[in-house]
């Protein structure tokens, strides 16, 4: 029975991390479309994308959108948080429940809400109306992330730094922020990655001016299964174990350090 | 004693519920003073309105004659010792304690310098570059109290400092801090519901109780001396005997059990009155045989707490209960269940007017 479970276990495993493995070798396939097992290998769709601007423009729009995205989250998020954590006031439950209603709403409909709102303003087709929307949706989840950590915060440590003398300015700069840090960067790290992958909206609004890359990757699949797509998907997945590795390491470097340093 | 730290009057109401009550107090420059009570009886409530955590209904903070009021908490110089510490998990020992010199803008090189002396002060020398979770429960309390120090506040304020420390370390803790007080010279105020701590420490303990001061003495006075019945029952161990005043001049009263009881006469009372009288239990003398000299009363044990160096013993005297502590070797002579006698002399009977 113990042995049926690990078997299992493993299986589900197996299945799951298929889809993100089977895309490495395809990234590699001297094949014309997308196939599975490669005919044989070469590196020639890596060239393709870093050299073809009709991929490294999308790429360009995508990380500018989801930089912009991350600081007008930030800047909404981090006084929202304070603000619903801290305080008690009218109306908190009615706010509380619209910072996370666009989690529960299809973003489907979201996605033709904004096209024809922002319709009105003229700014579908435009980076700003991209930024908008993802941040509509990068909001409830930087919210989330925050306000655990603020939660979890104890307040005495405002109250001694103010007792030793520090404004209430300064208190926030010294104190409250740097403890806050790590769930300030998994805050905006969030929200970053969700709008960089963010596809429904985009197709929606981004047009052709400011198509996203999960956009083109899109377009390209139904069009011509271009095997860029398994590149830029294999990129992506290499940043993102990166992205989850580095910290990890770069705190048990710390530690080791510091413990040198201190015997 | 000139007055440094004056409270006139302080009383705080959150919508029907009354925290504190007129409290009126004088404490002298370089005076360790403790605030004892139950909690909920307004002694926190009372720190952190002379911290300006909170603000008094009415009333008035002054320190070195100059009222408090209408500054925030980081206008005040107050160093504060919080009962979970508040150390800062992001910065080393030293930077902790450095931080209050930082704010008053002094350069970091010899704010460092001052704050590794400081805790030198302490008894933590060459432990300022850990963190505070490299540390223990004690030598946090160390760090905590380094830094409320450092920056020579006019007032150290310690929250129930000792609440998270085992017996041993709290004992050690106690020693620590009255001899870093005595060293600066800080006029300090403790914060306790541990009545032994409030004894070993203090020059002089305000007993709170719901919202009001009972009583303002030194630890002898308030344990020999209690002025309410409340006081009689948190500090120490006594028997309360309810009984009614016979004759007032000589000193004389009756209670249901223990027939005639003479109490040492005080002009606080009259013939007719009903009072409470105190005997602390280690004030009675247990014995198989009435002592001469002394009142003497037949006690039945009911039950033998044996704490090795004293032994507490429970028993009535009719049906009031009566508790006597005796030295470990004195309690051989009885067991639970038979019959002895206790005593005591009129000195030994404190009378409590309210």
């Amino acid at each position: 029975m113990n042995r049926f479970l690990r078997w299992l276990g493993i299986a589900v495993l197996v299945f799951i991390a298929a889809p993100l493995v089977i895309v490495i070798p395809m990234s590699f396939s001297e094949a014309r479309s997308l196939q599975f097992p490669p005919p044989g290998y070469w590196l020639g769709y890596y060239t393709a994308y870093f050299t073809d601007p009709n991929w490294l423009r999308p790429t360009w729009n995508s990380i500018l959108i989801a930089s912009a995205t991350t600081v007008l989250t930030m800047a909404l998020v981090v006084p929202a948080t304070f603000a619903l954590v801290r305080h008690r006031f009218r109306g908190k439950g009615i706010a509380d429940l619209m910072m996370l209603m666009p989690l529960a709403v299809p973003h489907i409909v979201m996605a033709v809400g904004y096209y024809s709102y922002f319709g009105s303003f003229g700014i579908v087709h435009t980076h700003l109306g991209v930024i908008l929307a993802h941040s509509c949706l990068s909001v409830p989840i930087a919210f989330l992330v925050l306000s655990a950590n603020l939660k979890g915060f104890d307040r005495t440590l405002e109250r001694a730094a103010l007792s030793l003398g520090a404004s209430p300015t300064k208190t926030f700069i010294h104190v409250t922020l740097p403890i806050l840090r790590p769930g300030l960067i998994i805050s905006a790290l969030f929200a970053f990655v969700q709008s960089f992958d963010e596809t429904v909206v985009a197709i929606f609004i981004s047009g052709r001016g400011a198509e996203t890359l999960p956009r083109k990757m899109f377009d390209s699949i139904r069009q011509e299964a271009d095997p860029v797509i398994a590149v830029i998907s294999t990129l992506l997945f290499l940043a993102v174990i990166l992205g989850v590795t580095a910290p990890l390491l770069i705190s048990r470097i710390r530690s080791r350090r510091t413990r040198i340093a201190a015997t | 004693m000139s007055s440094y730290l004056q409270l006139s009057g302080i009383s705080k109401v959150y919508g029907q519920f009354t925290a504190l009550e007129g409290v009126d107090l004088d404490i002298g420059k370089g005076e360790f003073v403790t605030f004892l009570g139950p909690s909920g009886s307004g002694k926190t409530t009372t720190l952190m309105i002379i911290a300006g955590f909170e603000s008094a209904t009415s009333g008035t903070v002054e320190v070195a004659g100059k009222s408090l009021f209408g500054l925030a908490p980081h206008e005040r110089n107050i160093g504060i010792v919080f009962q979970n510490y508040g150390l800062f998990p992001h910065k080393t020992a030293a930077q902790n304690v450095y931080f209050p010199l930082q704010m008053r803008g002094m350069k970091k090189t010899a704010g460092l310098r001052k704050a590794e002396e400081m805790l030198d002060l302490v008894g933590l020398e060459g432990f300022g570059h850990r963190y505070p979770k490299e540390l223990s429960g004690g030598q946090q309390q160390r760090v905590a109290l380094a830094r409320a120090l450092v920056f020579e506040p006019s007032l150290l304020l310690l929250d129930e400092p000792l609440g998270a420390l085992d017996k041993n370390l709290r004992e050690q803790m106690q020693i620590e801090i009255k001899r870093i007080q005595r060293a600066l010279g800080v006029t300090t105020i403790f914060v306790t519901h541990d009545q032994s701590e409030a004894m070993s420490m203090s020059d002089r303990i305000v007993v709170f109780e719901k919202g009001r001061v009972q009583q303002v003495a030194t630890p002898l006075e308030i344990y020999h001396e209690p002025e309410t019945k409340f006081v009689a029952g948190f500090i120490g161990e006594s028997n309360l005997i309810e009984a009614k005043v016979t004759d007032a001049e000589k000193g004389e009263a009756s209670n249901a059990a223990l027939g005639a009881i003479e109490y040492a006469p005080t002009g606080k009372t009259s013939t007719g009155k009903d009072v409470t009288l105190m005997i602390r239990p280690e004030h009675i003398r247990l014995s198989r045989k009435p002592v001469d000299g002394r009142k003497n009363v037949t006690m039945k044990v009911e039950t033998i707490v044996n704490y090795g160096d004293n032994a507490l013993v429970i028993g009535k005297v009719g049906d009031l209960p009566m508790r006597v502590r005796v030295l470990g070797a004195d309690v051989v002579i009885i067991q639970e269940d038979e019959e002895c006698f206790i005593s005591w002399t009129r000195e030994n009977v404190y009378l409590i007017a309210k």
